[in-house]
């Protein structure tokens, strides 16, 4: 059985152990014993409530308890860019007109921007592969919603997801290709070590201080600007069925595409409901599962239930009340794990 | 004989059957029977005005052989006239990061106006190029002799765009690159529409704002920067002999280099004497050529003679064609630089 919960001091193998299978264009999973034994620190003060809400890093491991391994992670940053820069390519427009001669040029441009400093991000989302099926990720990813949804006050009024951006089938980004390379004089890989790590003053040091006209890159590196790994689609689909959207903020490395939402607009703030534990009902069974989520910020856990709550009660059987930890008569948070189609759909 | 003289009326029949066979987009010629009349009209008025500064003033000149006209030649009191002449600057952005041991160079190109109040030389243009031996340095060197004379009515510093790289269908690599994204049009479509200015207010409602990194572009285009056409290279030798120099400013259409100079770089300047004409002793073996001009404002002229070296006098002998040439008598004074 599968729980999505809180991760805790003892997870730290685990953690390494899945870092080590991410590759190249994740910054915020490296296999990095320091950089990861730190962020699980922060992660424990977080969900203790040690540290201000904006310092805090949620980090949520998913694991298998028939063996009792970490089989999966994601996270909550509660507020980007508070220590250092947070970069990113705001796609904007500059119109050239002239009726003398009758031309009008809408040009797309790159402008370098730190505008979205302050917002909580989803990050490090990484499913192992063995556990790429059914609804496991879906449950990984959509686990932050539920947490979010049952302390919207901790975040701020936006919430952004950078999703890794486009490569060619041999691992190389077009558009650090056609671009970063000229002024970074640096492989992606190690661009991408070095922001991982927190140096990230060679961005400010080396990066085009000018807007860029995006005609001027060549067709390949236009193409990709907003596109996501091949392997990344299915995750943005995901984050967009919770109202997360593209408004034009890219990767200022690989051009990949931020999503974002207002927390107030997120389908777990508006769906999710609270229903009281207990064992004594028949089942509700509908065609999708639920998500079902615990309230306690310690120990925070998420598991997905083929029953619904009915009546604000919901049926757990004894082994799902033992993988959320809670008892008959608790109170849990519950969703439907895919949203319900729209009648106007 | 060469001579150089101020474009009159009279010209404009041989002015218009030269434009009609100058390469669009190589030559600044006028082209259109109005825009010669227009440019002669221009010439003759600002001859004629008595500026206390340089403003609009555009001086224009013929070449003549044996009485023929064979060539012009043109100077600008002020590039930018009554507007902004734009340029590229290309700039050197240095890219150091100490901590990860990197230093580099990016160059980007900045739409700027830093040469609107430069004096402009311009329309250059031979009949015959290869035919006209020294002529030629004559008819570019002249403006500049013209400028020595009455230098109050230029600026100091002093430019002339090269024209560009373009093949034999007046595709230009750096217009394909740069100038098309903005304008939407073939190279030779805008510099018909534009007339071969750079001055004019569409410039700016047209080009981009922001500094053009040069390393985004393509190959072809960045080996275009700078580079001369091959009907530009007479020009840009005899110019850079005066003592232009290219330099970080390039053309923002075909990116052809500009060349600038202070006036004191410049040998019609710097080398120049003044001299009293006298009559040439006919035994006077031991003979330079000069180009000379009439040092007077109305009535400018100029010519390329044999003449014995004035060096360590204070007269200038002349022949009797040459004297005729100028319109000068014995007792006139005149400027004179070696070829």
């Amino acid at each position: 059985m599968l729980v999505v919960r809180a991760i805790r001091e003892q997870d730290f193998d685990g953690l390494m152990a899945l870092a080590e299978k991410v590759g190249s264009g994740m910054t915020t999973l490296k296999p990095d014993r320091k950089a990861l034994g730190q962020r699980l620190e922060i992660a424990c003060a977080s969900f203790a409530e040690q540290i201000a809400p904006p310092q805090r890093d949620y980090v949520f491991v998913m694991e298998d308890t028939a063996i009792g391994k970490v089989v999966g992670v994601c996270a909550i940053k509660s507020a980007v860019g508070l220590d250092e820069p947070f970069y990113n390519y705001r796609i904007g427009t500059l119109v050239h007109s002239s009726k003398e001669l009758k031309v009008f040029s809408r040009m797309d441009t790159l402008y370098l921007s730190n505008d979205l400093t302050g917002c909580a991000e989803l990050c490090s989302l990484f499913l192992h592969p063995d556990y790429r099926h059914g609804t496991n990720g879906k449950l990984l990813s959509k686990s932050r919603f539920m947490f979010i949804a049952q302390f919207p006050h901790l975040f701020s009024e936006k919430l952004i997801a950078e999703m890794r951006g486009f490569q060619r089938a041999d691992g190389r980004s077009p558009f650090w290709d056609s671009l970063g390379r000229h002024f970074f004089q640096m492989e992606f890989d190690r661009a991408d070590d070095l922001t991982a790590l927190g140096k990230k003053s060679f961005i400010a040091e080396l990066m085009p201080r000018h807007p860029l006209y995006v005609a001027y890159l060549p067709q390949e590196a236009q193409e990709v600007i907003g596109r996501v790994h091949v392997d990344t689609a299915p995750a943005r689909r995901l984050l967009e069925q919770e109202g997360m959207y593209f408004e034009g903020y890219v990767d200022i490395f690989d051009a990949g595409p931020v999503l974002q939402a207002r927390v107030s607009e997120l389908r777990a703030l508006r769906d999710s409901d609270l229903a009281i534990v207990d064992t004594g009902l028949t089942l509700e069974r509908e065609d999708h599962p639920a998500l079902v989520a615990t309230t306690r910020m310690q120990d925070f856990r998420v598991i997905t239930s083929e029953t619904h709550p009915h009546r604000s009660r919901i049926a757990l059987t004894v082994e799902q009340q033992q993988l959320l930890a809670c008892r008959t008569g608790d109170a849990v948070r519950a969703m439907p794990l895919i949203p319900k189609k729209s009648p106007h759909a | 004989m060469f001579v150089v003289r101020p474009v009159a009326a009279t010209d404009i029949p041989a002015l218009e059957a030269m434009s009609s066979v100058t390469t669009p987009g190589v030559h600044t010629l006028p082209r259109s029977r109005a825009t010669i009349e227009r440019a002669v009209e221009r010439s003759i008025a600002s001859f004629k005005a008595q500026p206390d500064m340089p403003t609009e003033e555009a001086y224009f000149f013929v070449l003549e052989s044996d009485g023929v006209v064979a060539g012009t030649a043109a100077i600008s009191a002020t590039a930018g006239s009554s507007g902004t002449f734009f340029a590229f600057r290309n700039d050197v952005l240095s890219q150091v990061s100490r901590d990860l041991n990197i230093s580099h160079n990016v160059h980007a190109l900045t739409l700027c106006s830093d040469l609107t109040s430069h004096s402009q030389l311009s329309s250059f243009y031979l009949n015959n190029r290869s035919g006209m031996g020294d002529g030629a340095a004559l008819l570019s060197r002249a403006r500049l002799l013209f400028a020595a004379v009455a230098p109050h009515r230029f600026s100091d510093k002093f430019f002339a765009s090269m024209s560009g790289i373009t093949d034999a269908n007046g595709r230009s690599p750096f217009w394909e690159a740069l100038g098309r994204k903005f304008f939407q049009m073939d190279f030779l479509e805008a510099e018909r529409m534009i007339e071969g200015a750079r001055n004019r207010t569409l410039i700016v409602e047209l080009m981009p704002h922001y500094p053009v990194y040069v390393p985004l572009l393509p190959g072809e285009a960045q080996a275009a920067m700078g580079q001369v056409h091959d009907e530009g290279e007479l020009p840009f030798g005899i110019l850079s002999d005066e003592g232009f120099e290219p330099d970080e400013y390039i053309d923002i259409f075909d990116g052809g280099p500009i060349l600038r100079a202070h006036k004191n770089a410049l040998r019609s300047f710097s080398q120049s004497m003044r001299r009293t004409v006298a009559a040439c002793a006919e035994d006077d073996t031991e003979r330079t050529a000069f180009l000379v001009a009439v040092a007077r404002e109305d009535g400018f002229r100029a010519v390329l003679t044999q003449c014995p070296p004035p060096e360590l006098s204070e007269t200038l002998g002349l022949d009797d064609d040459a004297m005729r040439a100028l319109d000068v008598t014995a007792g006139d004074a005149v400027l004179c630089v070696k070829l």
